[in-house]
């Protein structure tokens, strides 16, 4: 039973995350029709930059977010309007795949070059701490990179729903058209928007570093679940990402009892094939997924 | 306007003069691949001859789907490595012959691509790429778990097709070959379907999926027939490539690089040209050795790819081929004989047609508009002017 | 359309430049006359997953080199490597032997690093008829392959790794062995077959196994693993890990509050970034190695001077397999008196290896039929802070903890 209980403590903690990179790449998606592939070689980058801040500085990760998230929020506007709108739009989602792939790719050479291969973690006094909850034992250092995610995801709520800027980004998500005719420059916002989802990769990737090792070539082995989650929870839907990353990243640590790690992770997948054939604009999706 | 609408009214109008060229094209082609093993120096090159072929028979089997239809799949390294363990597991299960068993392979994975192509069609685009991303990331799961059955992340060893007598400088040979007789009748393939109405109906759901609907084109049907027949190539391409090499890792079968060299080489030589892929395997096989001499021990060679891709995709997304015969085009308009040309002077015009021209290019379809469907058009529109 | 034509014309011409440029480098053919430099080609992962490894065994195969250099040569010959980087891809593993025997004409080849990588490599070996001693595939399937020209250069393979430790509990009295054990391993040939070679020696004894989980090797969370194991109080933990993993399992075991009585983790305790990256927390882990400075084999005492003295540390596991790479063909071409790509010649160096033992910094080795070291591999423990060697009794530099303190 106390198994049980701790798989589905470890499951909401890691959905946590899940939900906050999801809700990265449904950003991207929603004002430009990007599926970026480079997300999660971003967030990569994000946790290499925090343990190489700990090692020059000796602070903690954790502060690294000051100069991480604002350069990575530029990056994504830099990456939004110097290469993704130079894409022909007929092709735009097609060949945006390529050019956000291109890009990991460059990003993981980079870190190659720059760090060698060789796997990295930070050394926390903390990382071993950990209290205990009804049996379960929570980990300091997940329940940080929890909470990290929770407060930025409901910035980002927040942020949509009660600003003037929010309602500009929602409404070029659900109409650029409409949008541009009432005055809304869209371009910019798409812009923004791409920051703002590159900037949540910032935030996870520090997240990450926190309780885990990390290596160049480790963004494959994000990417595949993060775009099973935005597939199940319909495209371009950042409510419907965050509740699929819950209800998988859950799944996925209970399947983990009974069926090992390896089995546990074509979960994912799984239930990405389900929902293609069953109901193929996902759980959550609106008019946008039908469509892509 | 090189487009693909075009393809079929040049060929409608082509004169018997174009046809001998063509004809000679063809047997120089023909004949400089065939004797390439002559004139290979050591059994290395003829080994790095065989790659290099390898990825030409993949990239022309991705291209049924990509060039056709538009569809970009990044997973093909699925089909690829499915054929190559089908193959080596008929072969060490039952002990057919080598060659039945890669055949048997090929059709086992085209039957296995149905379903996985009625997923993954019914959703455009975007979905697409990550279902064919999915894939690969499931199949290696399955492939490096599943020990007793595929050997697990211990490997594969795939028995040689050809006696111990048959040294390995004589193997390199034979499968020099055999893959450039799979290449061929890849090519020949693509070529008969370029021409038939079937075809047609393809690169309809290329331009615009919509209007090719709209139009009677079973669009679903035929995007599924173009699928299963790029399937059934990759596997036949892996199969043959398991059996030269001899050991499969899942590690590096199921490998997304793999699929997307297959991309990058079909994209670089042109997805609507027959020998686009082909021209691109052979540059991009090329490259990939020619960065490992130079920069050998960095990850230069990922960030190199990466770099490759991203120029493509974004100053020549439409290959070498059209955007030097565009370029070509524009130095004669009135569009004389080929003969005018020397090769001397067309490989001088193909080493000039850098970046610039092919942007050019793209500037020019888009200004004339034959590019631009009506739909999906709107989100970027103002990011162009 | 016209492109057949130029696409024709510009395949002859890319042919013809392949064929121009690909060749233009050595000659196919060496020196035959057993004059200039003994050339020994070795493919490595310089970069890639295995490049941290990979880089290890280069050091190791570059300081054998400059001794040999430096005392005289072998057969009078300076040797000379060439060293090319296969990315740690198989598929380039294989293509950078075919280029170091037909290319540039190597008289001799070492092996490369990883189990992975050893399997295709070994083949092209074969083919051509080369002697391959390789410093790294230690998994059980390197050997079943029906190679004959491979013997790997280390105490004991993969499987054997434990023997010590379980002779050691094998030897206590009943009440005292540990009752129940989980295995934990990543999903790889050489890290699997340590854990599995321990289990079924457990296993015979009796020792019950509790949790037996295999992970992809691209795993980084190891929370549900962990969970298991803690939830099943084992009395051992074995780790079937190569070197993050194993940091990663053991703080996901801490945070969990699992405490063994017994834990044994493959390769990564003896890495000497171990104990910071765990902290203060090492004390009584376990773990095999195949070389210890400290050892007094005859040649050793010299290795370890000469490499401190050149690379500024002591040499780790790595660099010494790779040396003994270098030994041991060594000392087959001073048996046979030839250094040459010649069939002939690699035949009788494979020969020779078959039938003698050759004294190594790791010991003295002897082969089985299919390259197999006939040796067994010391266990090493963190006894005050620090790893000694505990296992076997005659090498022992410290007391075998046996009830493990918290971590």
């Amino acid at each position: 039973m106390s198994l049980l209980l701790q798989s589905l403590v470890l499951g909401v903690l890691l959905g946590g995350l899940y939900a906050l990179l999801a809700a990265g790449l449904t950003l991207y998606f929603g004002v430009m029709r990007v599926v970026m592939i480079a997300h999660s070689a971003f967030l990569i980058l994000a946790a290499y930059l925090a343990w190489w801040f700990t090692s020059e500085t000796g602070l903690d990760p954790l502060l690294s977010l000051v100069l991480t998230v604002p350069l990575f929020f530029a990056m994504g506007v830099l990456m939004q309007r110097v290469l993704i709108s130079r894409l022909r739009p007929a092709t735009l989602t097609m060949m945006s795949v390529l050019l956000t792939f291109s890009i990991a790719l460059v990003i993981e050479g980079m870190l190659g070059f720059a760090f060698s291969g060789t796997q990295r973690r930070i050394r926390l006094d903390y990382g071993g701490a950990n209290f205990e909850v009804f049996g379960a034992n929570v980990a300091v250092v997940k329940l940080i990179a929890f909470a990290l995610a929770v407060v930025s995801l409901a910035a980002l709520f927040l942020l949509m729903k009660k600003t003037q800027f929010g309602q500009a980004l929602r409404a070029t998500i659900q109409h650029p058209e409409a949008a541009r005719l009432i005055g809304i420059n869209t371009e910019r916002v798409a812009g923004y928007g791409f920051g703002l989802g590159l900037a949540t990769a910032a935030i996870g990737g520090t997240a990450l570093a926190l309780d885990s090792t990390f290596y160049p070539s480790l963004h494959w082995h994000w990417i595949g679940p993060l775009m099973a989650i935005i597939v199940v929870g319909g495209l371009g839907s950042i409510p419907g990402a965050a509740i699929a990353a819950m209800v998988l990243g859950m799944g996925q640590a209970l399947l983990q009892i009974p069926l090992g790690t390896t089995w546990a992770q074509t979960f994912f997948y799984i239930a990405l094939f389900a929902t293609l054939m069953v109901r193929p604009q996902g759980f959550f999706g609106g008019r946008l997924a039908q469509r892509f | 306007m090189p487009s693909a609408s075009d393809t079929v009214s040049t060929t409608d109008r082509r004169s018997r003069g174009s046809v001998a060229l063509k004809a000679v094209g063809l047997l120089v082609l023909a004949a400089a691949v065939l004797s390439f093993p002559s004139v290979a120096a050591n059994p290395f090159i003829l080994s790095v001859g065989v790659v290099i072929m390898s990825y030409a028979v993949l990239a022309t089997s991705w291209n049924f789907v990509g060039g056709f239809t538009g569809y970009i799949s990044l997973g093909h390294a699925a089909y690829s490595g499915l054929g190559g363990y089908a193959t080596g597991l008929l072969v060490i299960h039952t002990g057919v012959n080598p060659w039945l068993g890669m055949l048997l392979a090929g059709l086992a994975v085209a039957v296995l691509a149905v379903p996985i192509g009625i997923a993954s069609l019914r959703v455009r685009g975007a979905s697409f790429v990550i279902v064919s991303i999915a894939l690969v990331l499931i199949l290696l799961l399955v492939f490096q778990s599943w020990g007793s059955f595929t050997g697990g992340s211990n490997g594969l060893r795939v028995p040689r097709p050809f006696g111990p007598e048959v040294l390995r400088p004589e193997q390199h040979e034979r499968f020099f070959y055999l893959h450039a007789a799979l290449l061929a009748v890849a090519l020949l393939t693509w070529w008969l379907i370029d021409r038939s109405r079937f075809g047609m109906g393809l690169k309809a759901i290329r331009e615009d999926e919509d209007k090719a609907q709209a139009l009677g084109v079973p669009t679903f049907t035929y995007k599924l027939i173009a699928f299963v027949v790029s399937a059934f190539f990759t596997a036949l391409g892996g199969g043959l490539y398991a059996l030269w090499f001899g050991f499969l890792d899942p590690i590096f079968q199921f490998s997304i690089l793999v699929g997307s060299y297959m991309v990058l080489m079909s994209l670089l030589g042109g997805i609507r040209s027959l020998f686009g892929p082909f021209l691109g395997a052979v540059i991009v096989g090329y490259a990939v050795e020619y960065f490992k001499n130079q920069y050998g021990d960095t990850q230069f060679h990922l960030v190199a790819m990466g770099l490759l891709l991203g120029l493509v995709v974004l100053f020549m997304p439409d290959g070498i081929i059209p955007a030097a015969t565009n370029l070509v085009d524009r130095f004669r308009p009135q569009k004389t004989s080929i003969r005018e040309v020397t090769q001397a002077e067309l490989a001088e015009q193909r080493r000039t047609a850098g970046p610039e021209a092919a942007q050019a290019d793209q500037q020019a379809r888009t200004d004339d508009g034959t590019d631009i469907p009506t739909s999906d058009s709107t989100v970027t529109e103002g990011a162009r002017s | 359309m016209k492109t057949p034509y130029r696409v024709a014309g510009l395949a002859l011409a890319s042919c013809l430049a392949l064929t121009a440029c690909m060749s233009s480098g050595a000659g196919g053919d060496s020196a035959e006359d057993g004059d200039g430099p003994i050339k020994i080609g070795i493919s490595l992962p310089l970069t890639g997953d295995f490049s941290e490894p990979g880089k290890g065994v280069q050091r190791g195969y570059e300081a054998w080199a400059d001794y040999v250099n430096e005392n005289g040569g072998l057969l009078g010959r300076d040797v000379e490597l060439t060293i090319l980087d296969d990315q740690s891809n198989a598929d380039r593993v294989a293509a950078d032997y075919e280029k170091l025997i037909n290319q540039d004409g190597v008289d001799l080849v070492f092996g490369p690093f990883s189990t992975r990588l050893v399997v295709p490599a070994a083949q092209v070996a074969q083919d051509y008829g080369f002697l391959f001693v390789e410093p790294a595939g230690a998994a059980e399937e390197v050997f079943t392959q029906g190679f004959d020209n491979l013997f790997y250069a280390a105490p004991a393979i993969a499987d054997d790794h434990y023997d010590y430790l379980a002779d050691a509990i094998e030897a206590l009295p009943e009440a005292q062995r540990p009752k129940t054990a989980a295995y934990a391993a990543m999903d790889d040939p050489f890290a699997m077959g340590t854990a599995y070679g321990l289990k079924s020696r457990l296993e015979e004894m009796g020792v019950e196994t509790v949790v037996d989980e295999v992970y992809p090797p691209n795993t980084t969370d190891f929370g549900s693993i962990a969970a298991k194991i803690a939830d099943s109080n084992a009395d051992v933990v074995v780790g079937g890990t190569q070197y993050q993993d194993a940091v990663n399992m053991i703080v996901a075991l801490q945070q969990l509050d699992y405490q063994p009585k017994m834990a044994a983790f493959s390769t990564a305790p003896t890495n000497p970034e171990f104990p910071e990256a765990i902290g203060s927390k090492t004390e009584g882990i376990l773990s095999p190695t195949g070389y210890t400075p400290e050892a007094d084999y005859p040649t050793n005492q010299e290795f370890v001077e000469y490499y401190t003295e050149r690379n500024g540390t002591p040499p780790a596991e790595d660099e010494a397999n790779a040396w003994t790479t270098g030994q041991v063909v060594a000392a087959a071409v001073e048996a046979v008196e030839c250094a040459s790509p010649d069939p002939e010649c690699q035949s009788q160096l494979i020969d020779w290896l078959r039938e003698n033992e050759v004294e190594t910094v790791v010991g003295p080795l002897t082969w089985d039929e299919q390259g197999r070291p006939e040796g067994a591999h010391l266990i090493q423990q963190y006894v005050d802070g620090k790893i000694r060697i505990v296992l076997p009794e005659e090498a022992a530099e410290a007391e075998l903890i046996l009830e493990k303190p918290a971590w």
